[in-house]
C-alpha cells in the first residue's frame, strides 16, 4: 500500500517510491531518494514537522515537504 | 597548497580545523554552527598550506546562505584540494557530496570521521575496497581524539583528480 | 563526466553494497532519550522544564549568588567608598565623570565611569555572561538545539520562519551579534530579513537580562512578556507584508553526545576574553560619554526637545534621554542608568522595553551592515515604526490599566 510520508503513523516503515520533481535535489543530499527505506519516528501536532529515520540519520521534514514524498508501506 | 575542509553540516570539520591550525573556531553539536569560512595555516611535511574551514553543505545545490558560502568557496578555489569529511555512520549520503565534488574535478582525500560512533553502531566499512573503487585516499578518523588526522594530511599529497568513469567501472557499472 | 541524481545514488548503492556492512545494533539509553525529547507528548514538557531550569539557574547564580552575595558587598562596601575617598577634586568635573556622585552609597547611583561602570560590567554582567554561556554551551554540545527546533516549528511558522529560527534566537539571547550571523542558516531572503529584524528589535542580550535581573527583579517579567509578545505580533505582520517565500523546514537531528569539558571551557573562556576586550571598554566608554553629555547640558537639551514624545507618547520621564543615548553603546549600561531615575514601576517597564527595542547596539549594527546594507536599512525602517507603535501601545495599555 502506498501513502504520503506525511500520512505515515508512528513506528511505521516504508520504502520511498516517488518524490516530487522540484524536491528531489533538495532532499537528495540528506539521503532521501527513491528506493530508500524510511521509518517514522514522530509527528508533531498542529501541522508540525515529521521526524524520520533514514539509515542512521534522523531527519525532520516540514509537513509540506513530507506531503510530496510517496512511500510504499512495509506490510 | 590550498586545502578546503568540506562536508555535511555537523560532521566535525571545525574540530579538524582547530586541530590542524591551532585556531579556535566554534564547535557545536548542531548543523549550521559554522556559517562563514575561516582561513588558517597548517604544516604538511614541513611545508605551509592554507586550510579553510568551510560551512557544512548537504550538496552543491545550496539551500540556504551558509551553504551558498560553502559552494562559492569551492568554486572560487579551482586549484584547491579538498578534505571531504564524512560521518562514517552516515556514509552513503556523505559519498553523495564527495561524488559531486569529484565530478567537478577536485583532488580529494576522504576522512571517515566519527569512526568511534560507527564502531559503536556496529557499522563495518571496508576502507581498502572503498579506496580502490573511488580512487582517492580514505582514512578513518576520530577528530575529537585526533586519531587519523596525521595520516590524513600526509595523504593529501597523493590526492589527484579522478575520472567518474573510472569510479563507475570500479564499482561494476551503472544499472 | 557529471552524473544525474539518480545515477549518483545508483552508483552509491553499488559502492555501499561492496564496502559497508551494518551489524546488529541494539538501541541504547541515549537513543531512548533522543526519542523521548523529540516526541511531542514527552518532548514538550521536557523542553519547558529545560527552559525553566535554564532560567532559574541563570537568575540564582548570576543574580542572587554572585552579584548580591558577593559583588554588591565588594563594590558598595569597599570599592565605592574607597574611590570616593581617594579620588581628588570632589565636586569637580573630572570627579563627576570618573567617580560620579560623592555621596552615593551604592554603585548604581554613583554613575561614575570607574564606579558604576566597573560595577555594572564586572559585578553584574560578567557573572551573567559566564553562567549563560556555560549553559548554552551545554545545550549546544549535547545536541539539544535541533530537537527544540523540531518542537517549536509549528509556532514559528506563524511568523514566516520555521523551527530552526530558534537557533539564531537563542544565540541572540547571549549576544545579538552571533545571532544575526546565524540567520544564514535560513533559506530565503524573506526569512533572513524577518529574523534579523526581530532579533535586532525584540531579543534582549544576556548582559541586558543580567542587569534587569539585578535592578528590576519584580517587574522584568513584564518587560520580557512585552518583548516576546512584540516578537510574535510584528513577526506575524512582517510575514504578511514582506514579499518572498518561507520554505519548509528540513533539518538533520544529530544524536546526543557527551559534552567535552575542554570544549565547554574553551567556549566560556572565549566569551570572557571577549567581555574584557569589547564589553568592558564599551561600558566604560558609554558611561564616560553620557557623563560628559550631561555636563555640557546636551542630555537635558535632548530631554527638553523631545519631552512631548517621551512624556505624552511613551509615558516615560524625559530623563530617559540619557540612558537611551547610552543604549546605543551598551544596553546593559542603559538599563543600569534607568534604574536610578525616579519613576513609577510601570514607567520603568516602559522605559526598559524602549531601551531594548529602540536601536540595536553598535556591535549588532555593524554585524547587520555586514549581512547586507539593504536589509539593514529595511530593518531600521521597521524598527522606527515598531518603536513608535509599540511604545505608544504599551503606554496606552498602562493608561487603560490605570498604572501609567
Ligand atoms: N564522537 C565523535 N564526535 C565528534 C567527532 N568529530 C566531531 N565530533 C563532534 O561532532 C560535533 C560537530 O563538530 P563540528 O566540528 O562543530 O562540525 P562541523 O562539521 O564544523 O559542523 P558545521 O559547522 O555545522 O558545518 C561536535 O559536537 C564534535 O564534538 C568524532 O570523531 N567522534
Ligand atoms: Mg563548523
Amino acid at each position: 500500500m502506498e501513502k504520503k510520508l506525511s500520512e505515515m503513523k508512528y513506528e511505521e516503515e516504508g520504502i520511498v517510491t516517488d518524490i516530487e520533481e522540484t524536491l528531489r535535489k533538495k532532499v537528495a543530499g540528506m539521503g532521501i531518494r527513491v528506493g530508500k527505506r524510511l521509518k517514522m519516528i514522530t509527528k508533531q501536532p498542529v501541522k508540525g514537522p515529521v521526524v524520520v529515520a533514514v539509515d542512521e540519520a534522523i531527519t525532520s521534514l516540514g509537513l509540506d515537504v513530507a506531503e510530496k514524498i510517496i512511500v510504499e508501506m512495509k506490510s | 597548497m590550498n586545502v578546503l575542509l568540506m562536508g555535511h553540516p555537523n560532521v566535525g570539520k571545525s574540530v579538524f580545523f582547530n586541530r590542524l591550525t591551532g585556531a579556535n573556531v566554534t564547535e557545536s553539536n548542531y548543523p549550521g554552527t559554522t556559517v562563514d569560512f575561516t582561513k588558517g595555516w597548517m604544516k604538511i611535511d614541513g611545508e605551509d598550506a592554507e586550510l579553510v574551514d568551510v560551512p557544512g553543505t548537504f550538496s552543491l545545490d545550496p539551500k540556504d546562505k551558509a551553504e551558498e558560502v560553502a559552494v562559492a568557496m569551492l568554486h572560487e578555489n579551482k586549484d584547491a584540494k579538498v578534505i571531504c569529511v564524512i560521518d562514517a555512520s552516515k556514509i552513503e549520503r556523505g559519498v553523495y557530496l564527495a561524488l559531486e565534488i569529484l565530478e567537478e574535478g577536485y583532488p580529494m582525500v576522504i576522512a571517515l570521521n566519527m569512526w568511534d560512533a560507527a564502531v559503536d553502531k556496529n557499522i563495518l566499512i571496508d576502507i581498502n575496497n572503498l579506496q580502490r573503487i573511488l580512487g582517492v585516499p580514505v582514512v578513518s578518523t576520530v577528530a575529537i581524539s585526533g586519531e587519523g588526522i596525521k595520516e590524513l594530511t600526509l595523504k593529501l599529497k597523493e590526492a589527484k583528480p579522478i575520472k567518474i568513469e573510472d569510479i563507475v567501472k570500479n564499482a561494476g557499472g551503472l544499472t | 563526466m557529471k552524473l544525474t541524481i539518480d545515477q549518483r545514488w545508483d552508483l552509491i548503492d553499488k559502492i555501499a553494497k561492496q564496502t559497508v556492512t551494518f551489524g546488529e545494533y541494539r538501541h541504547t539509553l541515549k537513543d531512548a532519550i533522543g526519542e523521548l525529547t523529540i516526541k511531542p507528548f514527552t518532548g514538550i514538557p521536557i523542553a519547558i522544564a529545560v527552559m525553566y531550569a535554564f532560567w532559574s539557574i541563570f537568575s540564582s547564580f548570576a543574580g542572587t549568588l554572585f552579584t548580591d552575595g558577593f559583588m554588591v558587598k565588594l563594590f558598595d562596601g569597599h570599592f565605592l567608598p574607597w574611590m570616593q575617598d581617594i579620588f581628588p577634586g570632589a565636586g569637580g568635573w573630572l570627579y563627576y565623570i570618573i567617580v560620579g556622585d560623592p555621596l552615593a552609597n551604592n554603585s548604581f547611583e554613583a554613575l561614575g565611569v570607574l564606579t558604576s561602570g566597573f560595577f555594572v560590567a564586572i559585578g553584574v554582567v560578567l557573572p551573567a555572561i559566564f553562567i549563560f554561556y556555560l549553559m548554552l554551551a551545554l545545550l549546544e554540545d549535547m545536541g539539544y538545539m535541533p530537537r527544540l527546533a523540531v518542537l517549536i516549528d509549528t509556532v514559528l511558522h506563524r511568523i514566516g520562519l520555521h523551527g530552526y529560527a530558534i537557533v539564531p534566537t537563542i544565540l541572540s539571547l547571549g549576544c545579538n551579534v552571533p545571532g544575526v550571523a546565524a540567520t544564514r542558516i535560513l533559506e530565503t531572503k524573506k526569512q533572513r530579513f524577518i529574523m534579523m529584524t526581530l532579533l535586532a528589535i525584540f531579543i534582549p542580550c544576556g548582559a541586558q537580562i543580567g542587569i534587569m535581573e539585578e535592578v528590576i527583579p519584580d517587574t522584568m517579567g513584564w518587560v520580557l512578556l512585552y518583548l516576546i509578545t512584540g516578537y510574535f505580533i510584528f513577526g506575524y505582520i512582517l510575514n504578511k507584508i514582506v514579499p518572498g517565500k518561507s520554505p519548509e523546514f528540513l533539518i538533520d537531528v544529530p544524536p546526543y553526545r557527551k559534552p567535552m569539558i575542554s570544549n565547554l571551557s574553551k567556549k566560556v573562556w572565549g566569551r570572557i576574553v571577549g567581555f574584557f576586550k569589547v564589553a568592558l571598554p564599551f561600558v566604560l566608554l558609554g558611561c564616560g560619554i553620557v557623563n560628559v553629555l550631561y555636563l555640557v547640558g546636551f542630555i537635558d537639551w535632548v530631554g527638553n526637545v523631545f519631552s512631548p514624545v517621551f512624556v505624552l507618547w511613551f509615558g516615560v520621564p524625559e530623563a530617559t534621554a540619557g540612558p537611551l543615548i547610552a543604549a546605543f553603546l551598551r544596553k546593559d549600561l542603559a538599563v543600569a542608568q534607568l534604574s536610578v531615575i525616579e519613576m513609577t514601576p510601570y514607567q520603568m517597564i516602559s522605559a526598559v522595553v524602549l531601551v531594548s527595542i529602540y536601536f540595536p547596539c553598535v556591535a549588532t549594527f555593524a554585524m547587520m551592515i555586514k549581512e547586507g546594507v539593504k536589509e539593514m536599512l529595511g530593518a531600521l525602517a521597521v524598527l522606527f515604526v515598531v518603536v513608535f507603535l509599540y511604545g505608544g501601545l504599551i503606554h496606552l495599555i498602562g493608561i487603560l490599566l490605570g498604572v501609567a
